[in-house]
């Protein structure tokens, strides 16, 4: 039966089609989320009330969702930065755990003058991520070693030393909890007097249309692009193939890194266990749906981020689990993945009985 | 004789651009009927109707005189046709008894690899056409897996045997050993379709021969026997295209120059296994030779894209062995690869982007932390004029140009400013015969101009007709070199054996 | 001494089973030429399903068959998206991680940290008093002897049958399988609901026999794990059971040495099996064996030549 179905990709693919499946994997996804939503005892028109009034339209709602959005746009930017150049990046969450223990570490040791003391946390968790993913980009680029697998494993290795340090050396001796000391004020981001939104959201969004320079403006932009689409012939044209992953790779992981000083800083004020937590999987759909548009990736940032906002609410109220979060975005990807089908190919049914 | 397969009035067109019109063939048992056409013919969509994997718009099969739609590949197998494909349909690393145990999926009694062995030596036996069943595919050199692929045909019970371009990639010698196999099977009341074109294979080799051309069938059926190679030549060519004026140029000073070069091979296999080359400006050195002998990992490693174990290349007398492929560009080295869209073109870029490639690096197109796309443009413009880019516009994406003219922006690319050494690798591979001549010219008019070409390919015409000196390259080495003589193609061909 | 390496020794294979299990499903989906990066989404769903079905009182065997089962669909979705829509594969091996966790976090929240009457080890009676060989072999539970099982099985399958030949075919050559008459598509389907039944085996072998209960998060990467096994396998079944029993040492080196009271410290030990993973993944490559020995096609989805 399958064998009947005849694929030919299609080498024009006009603006028209490239729209309408994008909107209609986007609805297709939400319309099985809202159904999955009803199946778990959630009322539709409570789904309508939080996921779009709630999230977006009230000033609670909305100031929730941009401090959830704050590090989901850094991650996002940081997912696409490496996918771009066809290096999959799934220890995202890693590499926040390293920028979040990296910042903390100058927060509670009061490395450097108060003053530059939040630049230096920022600084510090941007090389704590870059290092972590320079491991698995070194070994990627000098053996071929598979990267899916190999950022993945150590974000459990770092994740077991966030435990390490908050069972340990690093444990708040006022409590019993595993978390760090409280950040002084000067390691705090500033809120904007708006709910729990901070300056995070700042550094977010300048991350994002500095993105948008480097991609669309700039040589690195277009080298960037040539090597992602066709390595092959962007090496036999002599363009600096090796420089433009290593950097977009360590970027990647900067990015990464970054988002976990600024959940520190900005939202926990301390390191705590499970703050880097769906921040891989996230990162990823945020790129993909925004097909690693960095301003694309804003927008995106912000939908994730109200879902989030959103799944927290239904966690009370309804008391289902945050994992709805994590579903709702796996059916999102998949009904994009699925509906890019419609796009890259055109489909025929072939008549075996004649012509 | 009777006919063993006719195809009449078979129309069939790919999005709406038509591919075959109104075309017609018969095939008489016992005989070797010539399919002759250039690339782009329509030779392999004919083919392709008769064995079921393209349904045609409109037209009939006949089979053995029994009208029938023929619905898939697997129906024709059970009609006893069978088709020798110029990729060869074997998986590689699965044993040659595998592949037939593959293929027979349980029919004839085969069930294990075991019986498959048996079978296939019973069969080479009876055709006399050894092969070792126990060998890996993959270790079989090009003629041996042509054997192979034959044999599986026969084991399948096909009385209709189509070879798409058996000889592509042979030697003259191994080549002369299959035709001959050929004509036996014909003889035995096989009907054969011999898919090619060679006019020297229709004329020794052929009773019958159909001539197509643009997707009709411009001679159907006529005697080879009668036919001169012009006139076959016309009937496939349609205009006369002028065969290549030798090249008009005198050896200038040294301008590549390989030592004792040991290039490894990263999958296994040929690499390069000390190679020693002078090229002199006015020159072509045409590298002849089977594919897989070590051609790609010499041209990859002249380009900068492999590492060297050991040896020298210097450069217009520069030593660049260590060189970035940046660097050997900008002294004037240049490249056209084996598989454009793979390593030519981004195919998802732009005409101007692609175009540009070569000179952004050298900031032609704005510093660092900028891009001038408008200059990209203005370049691009310039340089479809210029090469006469059909179907391109600077803004338009290099995945819709036909293959002809996607090498052309190649050419626009690698051919311009201080071009020293071109490294032409398979430069016409799948293209038709205008765009080849295009092709052709532009290498010859840079060779006139001073520049130095090593050509590297499989194709031992293009090689013949273009080159000044010919080298053979087998198992990794330069086993012979020839001045262009009357003779070269003989020696050649001997060389590419290791008979010489 | 002597006492814990015995003692550690015998948990071995109680280790190494669903790391065997789930790696032996996906050396036949990729075999197959499909690249399922879904293991760890797949053996959640497994593990939960399995008590639930066993904690609402169906039974231990309507469980396992019950967890395998929910894998097995789930499997499916990821194989439709994947050899019917030709998604990326990496992409949606994700998502299968993505809705396995979600479906489990709803549906079992109900039944978190609720102990379940599971599967216990065999009592070999005199067997079991041979030394050490006695408890090591004869005393394991009865899914270990299933694994092992399985796993010859799926090698002789694999590599000495027809039905094998054409799974492999596929993988390798797509193209040619299909012009052989193997139906490429139903190939990678099957291919690809076996390794979600034997993922969701392997989740209902670390709820049932192993922890005996259901917590979320609690295949902690085993999935991956097994990912890399495969690599490390290099493809080859036999081999896994090698691999597997180093990770499963590793991995049951903590419990032990807490066991005994030894003053460790247990976050850099859990770490083990992850670093030990890692170091054991970059072997092959650094050797240069890892992408020779990669089915030819794995990753690539299969287009026929055809244009009707």
């Amino acid at each position: 039966m399958l064998n009947s179905v005849v694929l030919t990709r299609r080498q024009k693919i006009p603006l028209a089609l490239r729209a309408s499946t994008f909107v209609l994997g986007l609805t297709v996804g939400f319309l099985v989320s809202c159904v999955v939503l009803l199946m778990s005892g959630v009322p539709l028109n409570a789904i309508f009330s939080e996921f779009v009034y709630q999230v977006f339209f009230t000033s609670l709602g909305q100031s929730q969702t941009i401090t959830t959005a704050t590090p989901l746009i850094l991650v996002g930017l940081g997912a696409a930065a490496a996918m771009k150049l066809r290096f999959w990046n799934i220890g995202i969450e890693g590499q926040l755990w390293f920028g979040a223990m990296a910042s903390t570490w100058v927060a509670i040791n009061d490395i450097g003058p108060e003053n530059i003391r939040l630049p230096l946390m920022m600084l510090a968790a941007v090389l704590a991520g870059a290092f972590w993913i320079a491991i698995p980009v070194f070994f990627k680029l000098k053996y071929g070693v598979n990267e899916i697998i190999m950022t993945l494993l150590m974000t459990y290795i770092a994740f077991q030393l966030v435990q390490h340090l908050l069972f340990g050396a690093w444990q708040d001796p006022s409590t019993s909890f595993p978390v760090s000391a409280h950040f002084d004020e000067a390691e705090k981001l500033a809120r904007l007097g708006w709910g729990n939104a901070y300056t995070g959201i700042w550094i977010a969004l300048a991350a994002g249309f500095a993105m948008w320079f480097l991609v669309d403006r700039t040589r690195f932009g277009y080298y960037s692009n040539a090597v992602g689409l066709n390595i092959v012939t962007a090496r036999s044209t002599g363009l600096p193939v090796t420089a433009v992953i290593v950097i977009s790779v360590l970027l990647s992981g900067g990015l990464s890194g970054l988002a976990g000083a600024v959940i520190t800083s900005g939202a926990e004020y301390r390191l705590t266990q499970f703050l880097a937590h769906g921040f891989t999987f996230s990162g990823i759909v945020i790129a993909f749906v925004a097909r690693f548009n960095p301003l694309g990736i804003i927008v995106a940032g912000l939908i994730i981020g109200g879902i989030y906002t959103a799944g927290e609410t239904l966690k009370v109220f309804y008391s289902l689990s945050e994992a709805v979060v994590v579903l709702i975005e796996g059916i999102l990807l998949l009904s994009l993945l699925i509906s890019d089908f419609f796009k890259t190919f055109e489909v025929r049914i072939r008549n075996l009985k004649g012509n | 004789m009777s006919k063993a397969m006719e195809l009449s009035g078979i129309d069939k067109s790919f999005n709406g651009k038509p591919a075959l019109t109104n075309a017609n063939l018969e095939v008489e048992w016992g005989e070797v009927h010539a399919l002759l056409g250039e690339n782009g013919a329509g030779k392999s969509t004919i083919m392709n109707v008769a064995t079921g994997v393209y349904a045609s718009d409109a037209g009939d099969v006949t089979l053995d005189g029994k009208k029938l739609k023929v619905t898939g590949p697997q129906m024709a197998t059970e009609l006893g046709i069978g088709m020798v494909h110029q990729h060869f349909r074997l998986v590689t690393r699965f044993t040659v008894a595998e592949n037939v145990l593959l293929a027979c999926k349980d029919q004839l009694g085969i069930r294990t690899t075991h019986e498959a062995a048996e079978a296939i030596n019973a069969k080479a036996a009876e055709v006399g056409f050894p092969v070792h069943a126990n060998a890996i595919v993959g270790d079989l050199s090009v003629a041996e897996q042509q054997r192979v692929e034959i044999l599986k045909v026969l084991l399948l019970g096909a009385k209709i045997i189509i070879l798409d371009e058996p000889t592509a990639v042979l030697t003259d010698q191994e080549s002369n050993t299959v035709l001959e196999f050929v004509r036996k099977l014909a003889e035995q009341g096989n009907a054969v379709i011999l898919i090619t074109h060679k006019l020297r294979e229709v004329i020794s080799y052929s009773h019958r021969v159909t001539v197509m051309r643009g997707g009709e069938t411009v001679l159907v059926g006529a005697d080879a026997e009668n036919l001169t190679a012009e006139e076959l030549a016309a009937h496939m060519v349609g205009e006369q295209i002028m065969a290549i004026e030798p090249i008009d140029a005198e050896p200038g000073d040294v301008r590549l120059h390989i030592e004792n070069l040991v290039v490894p091979n990263p999958i296994g296999g040929v690499g390069v296994e000390g190679v020693d080359i002078n090229l002199r400006g006015g020159e072509i050195l045409g590298i002849a030779g089977v594919g897989g002998n070590g051609q790609q990992q010499l041209a990859d490693c002249l380009m900068g894209l492999a590492d060297a174990d050991t040896g020298k290349i210097e450069l217009n007398g520069d030593d660049v062995t260590a060189s970035s492929v940046r660097k050997r560009r900008s002294d004037g080295l240049r490249f056209i690869p084996a598989d454009r869209s793979q390593s030519g073109i981004v195919p998802d870029m732009t005409v101007a982007e692609n175009l540009a490639m070569t000179g952004v690096p050298d900031g032609q197109y704005g510093s660092l932390m900028s891009i001038s796309r408008k200059t990209m443009r203005a370049d691009a413009k310039q340089a479809i004029e210029d090469h006469n880019i059909m179907g391109a516009s600077p803004n338009r994406s290099s995945r819709l140009l036909s293959g002809g003219n996607a090498q052309k922006l190649v050419l626009a690319r690698e051919l311009r400013d201080n071009l020293s050494v071109l490294i032409a690798h398979s430069p016409t591979r799948g293209l038709d015969v205008k765009a080849c001549k295009t092709v052709h010219t532009s290498i010859k008019n840079a060779v006139e101009n001073g520049a130095a070409c090593l050509l590297i390919s499989e194709d031992l015409e293009e090689v013949l007709s273009l080159s000044t000196r010919v080298a053979v390259m087998s198992k990794g080495i330069i086993v012979g070199e020839l001045p262009m003589q009357e003779n070269t193609r003989e020696e050649v061909g001997k060389l590419m054996l290791g008979h010489a | 001494m002597e006492g814990f390496l015995i003692n550690w020794i015998t948990t071995f294979p109680n280790f190494a089973a669903p790391l065997l299990l789930a790696c032996m499903g996906l050396i036949i989906c990729e075999r197959a030429g499909v690249l399922n990066l879904g293991a760890e989404g797949l053996m959640v769903v497994g593990a939960m399903f399995s008590v639930m079905i066993i904690y609402s009182g169906g039974g231990i065997l309507l469980g396992v068959v019950g967890g395998m089962f929910a894998a097995t669909m789930l499997s499916l979705v990821f194989g439709i998206a994947v050899v019917v829509f030709r998604a990326d594969q990496v992409l949606s091996g994700l998502v299968v991680v993505a809705l396995g966790t979600g479906i489990t976090g709803i549906v079992g929240r109900a039944y978190t940290h609720k102990p379940i009457q599971g599967i216990e080890k065999f009592d070999a009676g005199a067997l079991g008093d041979i030394p050490f060989i006695g408890r090591l072999v004869f005393e394991q539970d009865p899914l270990v002897y299933v694994t092992l099982f399985i796993v010859i099985a799926g090698w002789y399958l694999l590599m000495r049958t027809n039905w094998g030949l054409r799974l492999r075919a596929v993988g390798e050559d797509p193209a040619t399988a299909d012009i052989s008459g193997v139906d490429v598509q139903g190939m990678r389907l099957v291919a690809v609901m076996i390794s979600g039944a034997l993922c969701g085996l392997a989740g209902v072998y670390l709820a049932v026999v192993s922890s005996q209960v259901w917590v979320e998060h609690m295949v902690a990467g085993r999935g991956w794990i097994a990912v890399a096994l495969v690599i490390f396998a290099r493809w080859n079944p036999i081999r896994a059971i090698f691999g597997a029993l180093i990770f499963g040492g590793a991995e049951s080196l903590t419990p032990r040495l807490l066991a005994i009271g030894a003053d460790v410290p247990v976050y850099l030990m859990n770490m083990l099996p992850y670093a030990i993973t890692l170091l054991v993944l970059l072997w092959p490559y650094i050797r240069g064996r890892a992408a020779s020995s990669a089915p030819s096609s794995l990753g690539h989805e299969f287009l026929r030549q055809d244009r009707h």
